[in-house]
């Protein structure tokens, strides 16, 4: 893949997102309702416990990670899974199968766009809206950096899932079933629905070892500082959490795609 | 006025859309623009089509032949101008018009995708409320025209093209409409199941006296149907007669084959009346050897092609 | 010719042949409908476990204890069943209209709302039905509510106003797809507000309280209506007038939806 053809996919996906100019205004104005109910529910919630602290999450450390966790799932949600299913059912598959780029390749950078539109855009308003309500609550240094990068892993993580959600639908129909499975797996175990510091000790046990945690669960610790990601010892672990996932599911996720298609096209598709 | 089954008086159809600029640095632009211009779909058209007439409705690509057919099927309002279909406006009344109205867009079909295609008349017959009598002598006028055997039982999902085809056209005639609109129906057929399904249209067309307004880019769609054509394009009408009419103007029009020394055929058009024929052949000879020669009328196909050039009528 | 009469008879009809046929197709589709149905328990169970983790860290919501809370939820969730079975199709709305399909809904007889709605019955909401009774009953012993033919009554003539919410939200979301493009943010959203209608709306505040429960109704997908059984001597009059409302909301989305179809261009094909 030259830089030529990712810049090309990319400003192309860029362009097709603008061009969807009232949807990109909605979701942001979305998001924001979306906020203002997390806020009250955690306010209520946190009111009636009587107590500031929680697990080691206050109020607004909670608020903040729900809101960017929703925020981080709206600029991750890629319908790889829905697009695949669709080009499977017309037999448009055949023509992005002989398009002259790696499939896999091809779609993550044609999501690249989309993705760069909905962090400037539905993102970094709905950060800077959580700083300004939670009056500096969110640290400001280095740890955006940190964050950026890991936020990077976790799209690679997560279009990871993606593919191989997407390919277990060349072999049903059941596409539905399937990214439901999916979606709801990887929001309950990934902290977008309730943060990690919130569940039991043995679940919590099993759920640091998963990938999904990868996702949501990580990018947020780093961004609040919390579980020792302020300092370099505590961030390289983390780091190499994400890293490691990446380099099990990219390959995996290779080879159940390359061992499918070939099996397809043997089949006739 | 109730002979006639469709009438458009001065019908124009325009659309706003927002004008969009090129490039990366156009697109961010385009999000705050409010920047809209107008596109005149249709402009002026009149049309009297009476009933059991099968009448072509021709037009290259974009010319305004599908938002005509949308304002009569009562889908689009009309900018301007007038349309009764059966004597009413369709689209102020559109559940009524649909009753009359039976609609086949070639590409996708409007039958339940996984239902076996003798459930999905079923489930039409009672959403026109067509009598059982009605039906079943349907059923067998079908059964007269086509062999529906092989596809009754099928689920339209498991077809081909042409059987699904045919199965939308069947379902149009169901509840005996007045007027049924084909928009391309023989669209990506093999020769035999483009015979068949005209075959079927003209049989229904004759056996019910059902008005059809026939959209399509086959001229042999044409020749088979219609002897009436109107023709469309920017908008406008730009004509509106019988075919044998249009080959008249075409007249000294001749299509030229020459079968060539490497046994392929050759053909040319021309116009008897600025070349000479014999001059064309004798010009070709110093050239090359000519087995066989062929002198014909000029085709449809070729009548519409100089029509879309800009040929004036 | 004689004017054909349809009425709510035929309709009714006519839904309950689709029906038939609907279901007797996808008895044939085994797999598909193992894996939905796998993916419809998942999703429930993922929202209980989600609760449990909540209730375990923070015992009461603004006065709210477990079992209240719980039938808050029991009824949300049978609430919502309505809305997933016989309204689903919404969610394939955007994509008709986007290919051009939609235009065949046009061409029939009856109303065009009716016959879109009707081709899909999704049988996997029946699953959801199944839990939210369990719940609710479950709720219901717990708190020691008094089974009386009144209460029961009451307790059906709400839910079914409860479902008419939810319906009218989702109608709504689904109809921007006529004005906007890639409206499927807007549905997902929406379709996650409806995981606060599980909480007492009694959380939200000035001009929040007014938008959540007369502009983005989901104070009254659980909280309002509910109210009457489990707090028969101090309802509200705002849950008196919930069926009214429910209506109310039900005709504006409808209109919306039908304004959309007209004012669509079908530009697709």
């Amino acid at each position: 893949m030259n830089p030529r053809k990712v810049f090309a996919l990319t400003r192309a996906g860029i362009m097709e997102s603008l061009h969807y100019r009232l949807g990109t205004f909605v979701t942001l104005f979305a998001n924001l309702i979306y906020l203002v109910l997390v806020y009250y529910l955690w306010k209520a919630i946190y009111a009636s416990s009587g107590v500031e602290v929680v697990n080691g999450m206050t109020f607004t450390d909670t608020m903040i990670y729900l809101i960017l966790a929703t925020s981080l799932f709206n600029f991750l949600e890629m319908f790889v899974v829905w697009d695949m299913s669709r080009s499977i059912q017309s037999g448009k598959i055949i023509l992005d199968l002989l398009k002259p780029l790696k499939f896999r390749t091809y779609t993550f950078w044609s999501y690249s766009g989309s993705h760069v539109v909905s962090f400037i855009m539905t993102f970094i308003p709905t950060f800077i809206i959580v700083m300004i309500v939670t009056k500096g609550a969110i640290p400001i240094g280095l740890n955006l950096v940190y964050f950026i990068i890991s936020t990077v892993f976790a799209l690679i993580v997560n279009f990871n899932i993606e593919m191989i959600v997407a390919t277990i639908c060349l072999y049903t129909e059941s596409t539905w079933g399937i990214n439901i499975v999916k979606e709801t797996i990887v929001l309950l175990l990934s902290g977008a629905s309730i943060p990690l510091a919130f569940f039991p000790d043995k679940l919590r046990a099993v759920v640091e070892y998963l990938p999904f945690r990868a996702v949501y669960d990580v990018p947020l610790t780093i961004l609040l500082e919390k579980n020792g990601t302020d300092t370099l010892q505590g961030l390289l672990p983390v780091f190499g959490f994400q890293i490691l996932w990446i380099v099990i599911l990219t390959a995996a996720g290779t080879l159940f795609w390359n061992y499918s298609v070939k099996k397809i096209t043997v089949n006739g598709g | 006025m109730e002979d006639q089954a469709l009438v458009m008086k001065n019908v124009c159809k325009d659309f706003k859309v927002l004008n969009r600029h090129e490039g990366l640095k156009g697109s961010i632009q385009d999000l705050f623009s409010r920047d809209y211009k107008t596109i005149s779909a249709v402009k002026d058209v009149s049309l009297e089509v009476a009933r059991g007439e099968i009448i072509g409705y021709l037009g290259p690509n974009g010319a305004g032949k599908s938002t005509t057919i949308k304002m009569m099927t009562g889908v689009l309002e009309p900018t301007s101008g007038e349309i009764l279909v059966n004597g009413k406006v369709p689209y102020k009344n559109r559940t009524e018009n649909c009753e009359n109205i039976g609609v086949v867009f070639g590409q996708r079909s409007q039958l339940w995708w996984s239902l076996p295609l003798i459930e999905s008349f079923k489930l039409l017959r009672d959403l026109y409320m067509v009598p059982q009598a009605q039906y079943e002598e349907m059923i067998e006028l079908y059964r007269s025209l086509v062999d529906i055997e092989p596809i009754i039982n099928k689920p339209v999902r498991q077809m081909s093209l042409g059987q699904r085809t045919l199965s939308d056209i069947l379902a149009a005639f169901l509840h005996n409409p007045t007027i049924v609109f084909l928009d391309e129906p023989t669209i990506g057929l093999d020769v035999s199941m483009k015979d068949k399904i005209r075959a079927l249209i003209k049989g229904l067309n004759k056996e019910k006296n059902t008005t059809v307004i026939l959209t399509t880019h086959d001229m042999g769609d044409v020749d088979a149907l219609c002897r009436r054509i109107v023709i469309i394009d920017k908008g406008m009408k730009i004509y509106d007669n019988d075919i044998e009419h249009l080959k008249g103007y075409f007249g000294s029009y001749r299509t030229l084959h020459m079968k060539l020394a490497d046994d392929t055929w050759e053909q040319m058009l021309i116009d008897e009346k600025t070349t000479d024929v014999m001059q064309v052949i004798t010009e070709k000879q110093k050239v090359t050897k000519i087995k066989d020669i062929r002198l014909e009328e000029i085709s449809t196909e070729e009548v519409i092609k100089k029509i879309y050039e800009g040929e004036a009528v | 010719m004689e004017k054909k009469k349809r009425g709510l008879r035929f309709y009714a009809d006519i839904y309950r042949k689709i029906l038939v046929q609907d279901l007797k197709t996808k008895m044939s589709y085994r797999a598909d409908f193992i894996i939905s149905t796998i993916g419809m328990i998942m999703v429930n169970l993922s929202g209980f476990i989600t609760f449990l983790i909540l209730f375990r860290n923070f015992p009461t919501i603004n006065g709210w204890d477990y079992y209240h809370m719980l039938f808050l939820y029991g009824f949300s969730l049978v609430a919502l069943t309505p809305v997933q079975c016989f309204f689903d199709n919404n969610w394939n709305l955007r994509f008709q209209v986007t290919s051009g399909d939609f235009i065949k809904y046009c061409f029939r007889p009856v109303n065009v709302f009716f016959y879109f709605m009707s081709e899909v019955f999704d049988v996997k909401g029946l699953g959801q039905l199944a839990f939210g009774i369990g719940t609710l009953i479950y709720a219901w012993i717990h708190i020691g509510i008094p089974v009386t033919p009144l209460v029961i009554a009451k307790l059906i003539v709400f839910l079914i106003t409860a479902s008419l919410f939810m319906i009218a939200l989702m109608n709504a979301a689904a109809a921007t797809c006529f004005w906007i493009r890639n409206s499927g943010y807007v549905m997902v959203i929406m379709f996650r507000f409806k995981d606060f209608a599980k909480y007492p709306s009694s959380i939200f505040s000035g001009i929040f309280k007014f938008l959540f429960t007369f502009i983005i109704p989901i104070a009254f997908i659980a909280y309002y209506p509910s109210l009457v059984i489990l707090d028969p001597s101090n309802v509200p009059l705002l849950s008196w007038l919930s069926p009214l409302l429910g209506v109310l909301f039900f005709w504006l989305s409808y209109t919306f939806w039908m304004l959309g179809v007209r004012k669509y261009d079908f530009t697709g094909s």
